[in-house]
């Protein structure tokens, strides 16, 4: 048996139209974007993007048509995220919520909720974070603390999350919280969704090592929430948020997040290298490749209904590892002013102090290699 | 998976298996009689009329069973051979890559290389043989061309390219082997009162091999797919510059698992790891396939690439996977 069952990609319909629906898209937005924009640009903001996409119907590609969405397969999806990242097209505004909310909310959400939200999700006018991190609670999710309680007036809302990617952007958060007093580990959490312009919530930035503003805190202070904020079954939180993370690891932001960057040495080397340089072009060329053949794979796997949770973490794990060597064997090969001015210079400065956050959003290698572990049978 | 692979799949497991630890004169004749040989050959031309995918299941199941007899060379020379127009002579006949090193050479009845667009073809007496052994201690002999081809015809093929993925499909097989090996190891040997399964760090090391492994699969499988269609080029480039690293990165894993019984000859891994070492120079090593690539890409340019790659697969739509 393989280790890794290969799953074929093969979408239907007009691919090579799709792609190129993507890229007249780009093409018509890309004038304005500097390239310290283009970089990481699944985490960088061009609102009228964001709703020039949404209106293309290139947002919620395979939610059903009447919340907005589009009934598209997720291959097809898969297409119009790989063209925005390989094209370093700011993204950022409207990615979680296309990618794992808004499919959340179809999967899980009531009525009410998918038609409150999804709409001006796949119009890519609504966004949205998601809580999950606190200050006690990082690689060991299940022991969040951060309460909400049934009251008579709604849910009563009490703690911290932190580490909250976006959350200064975003009208709602998809929230893991601690539902049933005195509860432990994975029992007695649920997930809220709740709108960030609620009284008692203050949003506080966190500036990364970059300069970057995309980390917040966010403090709930006796936040009042209808009861209707739940989403899905009290209690099963913890197994919602599970599915929900398999979405956030198997796609190719998990390998394509620095592109821009191959793109630009590729572009400073020129059409003949020193045999050592071309072999450098060849071998992050080898593992990109490589890695896209896994991360198809592993979205037909999500298409034919599978729940690929070790693939991905997989794919996750090989692609932080390559996405991290990129800047240091770039560094290593190429003399590059880092205070220069030239596209591959800020890429290159940008890139090497921004490659540690690849091995924390969407667990560290430990942690995805503890996931593949498991699904070995080791432990 | 369709009918007739799964046949050849169930053919192949039942005999590779039978075959796996014996001499290459126990071996030889068996896999000479299953007909492997003729795999790509239409059937129209009295052959099995298979695909690459076909060829990647059976040079899988080669490589997971250390077979010690050459299954993908003869198959990629009778393909050659039947392209070409040119009736495949009796006995082993196998391939001559640019570095002349040819596994099983002394063996073999006749050679099939290709030069400057034009495919040869000797036989016995037409060439000499400098005996040398692998890594894998298997016949790694350098033959020479010495006398006038039996026959010869135009041929596009890159002969390199086919025998490098030919060993990123058996170091598929390979690398699944020794990670099978690793994973009964560290579950049944018992250190400190427990068993190895149950360190972290232990684990950490195989979930990674793990990857390796997955990672070869994939790439064999594209390469599969991309011959299927045509030209395969680009995958063949990346996924033998790939499995240099895989080697490079798991092989020292299964080893490491495995203590000092993993360096013994009585012990099974050393026929994997062994042959994983010696296939990563065989047909190209990283440094050959890399640059290649990289040059490919430079004409390419940044944005040229990412337009090739997906290309490459979308020409796959509408294909049967």
């Amino acid at each position: 048996m393989q280790i890794f069952p290969l799953h074929p990609f093969r979408p239907q319909g007009d691919i090579p139209a799709l792609r190129q629906q993507v890229r007249d898209l780009v093409a018509q937005h890309e004038n304005r974007w500097s390239v310290l924009q283009r970089a990481n640009c699944w985490f960088s903001f061009d609102a009228e993007f964001s709703k020039a996409l949404g209106a293309a119907g290139l947002l919620g590609m395979t939610w059903p048509k009447q919340y907005g969405g589009h009934e598209r397969t997720m291959l097809e999806r898969y297409v119009v995220l790989e063209e925005l990242l390989a094209a370093g097209a700011p993204a950022g505004l409207h990615w979680i919520a296309d990618r794992q909310t808004g499919a959340l909310l179809v999967r899980y959400g009531t009525e009410a909720q998918r038609e409150k939200y999804l709409p001006g999700m796949a119009r890519g006018e609504i966004y949205a974070c998601i809580g999950l991190s606190e200050p006690n609670s990082g690689s060991d999710l299940a022991s969040v603390r951060t309460s909400a309680r049934r009251t008579q007036e709604g849910w009563r809302v009490n703690g911290q999350k932190v580490w909250t990617s976006g959350a200064h952007k975003s009208h709602a958060a998809l929230t893991l919280l601690r539902t049933e007093e005195g509860s432990e580990r994975q029992q007695g959490l649920s997930q809220l969704m709740i709108d960030l312009d609620t009284p008692g919530i203050t949003i506080r930035p966190i500036i990364d090592m970059t300069g970057t503003h995309h980390f917040n805190e966010i403090f709930f202070d006796d936040v009042l929430l209808p009861l209707d904020a739940l989403v899905g079954v009290e209690g099963q939180g913890w197994k919602q948020v599970t599915a929900e993370l398999a979405l956030e690891r198997s796609g190719p932001e998990r390998y394509l997040s620095s592109h821009i960057l191959l793109v630009a040495l590729i572009d400073a080397i020129g059409p003949e290298p020193t045999p050592e340089i071309a072999q450098q072009i060849g071998r992050l060329t080898a593992e990109m490749w490589t890695l896209r053949q896994m991360s198809m794979s592993t979205a037909a796997k999500l298409d034919a209904g599978e729940d690929p949770i070790v693939e991905a973490a997989i794919v996750k794990d090989l692609g932080n590892a390559y996405e991290q060597a990129l800047p240091r064997l770039v560094q290593a090969a190429v003399d590059v002013d880092l205070a220069g001015s030239s596209a591959l210079s800020q890429l290159l400065a940008y890139y090497l102090l921004a490659a540690p956050s690849f091995s924390l959003r969407g667990g560290t290698p430990e942690v995805l290699r503890g996931i593949i572990a498991k699904g070995l049978g080791l432990r | 998976m369709s009918e007739n692979r799964a046949l050849l799949v169930e053919m192949a497991e039942g005999l590779f298996a039978d075959l796996a630890g014996a001499s290459f004169e126990a071996a030889w004749p068996r896999v000479a009689e299953a007909g492997f040989a003729s795999l790509l050959v239409s059937a129209d031309q009295g052959g099995f009329g298979g695909d690459w995918g076909d060829v990647l299941a059976v040079l899988r199941l080669a490589g997971l069973n250390a077979v010690a007899a050459p299954v993908a060379e003869p198959i990629i020379a009778h393909a050659l051979l039947a392209q070409a127009g040119i009736a495949a002579p009796a006995g082993l006949v196998t391939l001559v890559g640019r570095s002349g090193r040819t596994p099983f050479g002394r063996h073999a009845d006749a050679v099939v290389s290709v030069a400057d667009g034009v495919l040869s073809l000797h036989a016995r007496g037409a060439f000499t043989v400098e005996e040398g052994t692998s890594l894998a201690g298997e016949p790694s002999d350098l033959v020479k061309l010495t006398g006038a081809p039996a026959a010869s015809a135009p041929c596009a093929a890159d002969l390199d390219g086919l025998g490098a993925f030919a060993r990123v499909a058996q170091a598929s097989g390979a690398l699944e082997s020794a990670f099978t090996l690793a994973i009964d190891h560290v579950n049944t040997r018992v250190q400190f009162g427990r068993t190895l399964a149950k360190f972290q760090a232990v684990q950490q090391a195989l979930a990674e091999f793990s990857e390796e492994a997955a990672a070869v699969d994939a790439a064999a499988a594209a390469c599969a797919a991309a011959l299927d269609v045509g030209d395969a080029g680009f995958e063949i480039a990346a996924a033998k510059m790939r499995l240099g690293l895989a080697v490079d990165r798991a092989t020292p894993i299964a080893h490491r698992m495995h203590g000092a019984i993993g360096f013994t000859m009585e012990y099974a891994l050393n026929r994997y790891t062994r042959r994983l070492m010696a296939w990563r120079s065989e047909f190209g090593n990283d440094a050959f396939w890399a640059e290649a690539l990289g040059r490919r890409v430079a004409v390419l340019g940044g944005h040229g690439l990412w337009r090739e790659v997906a290309a490459r697969t979308d020409r796959l739509i509408g294909q049967e996977a």
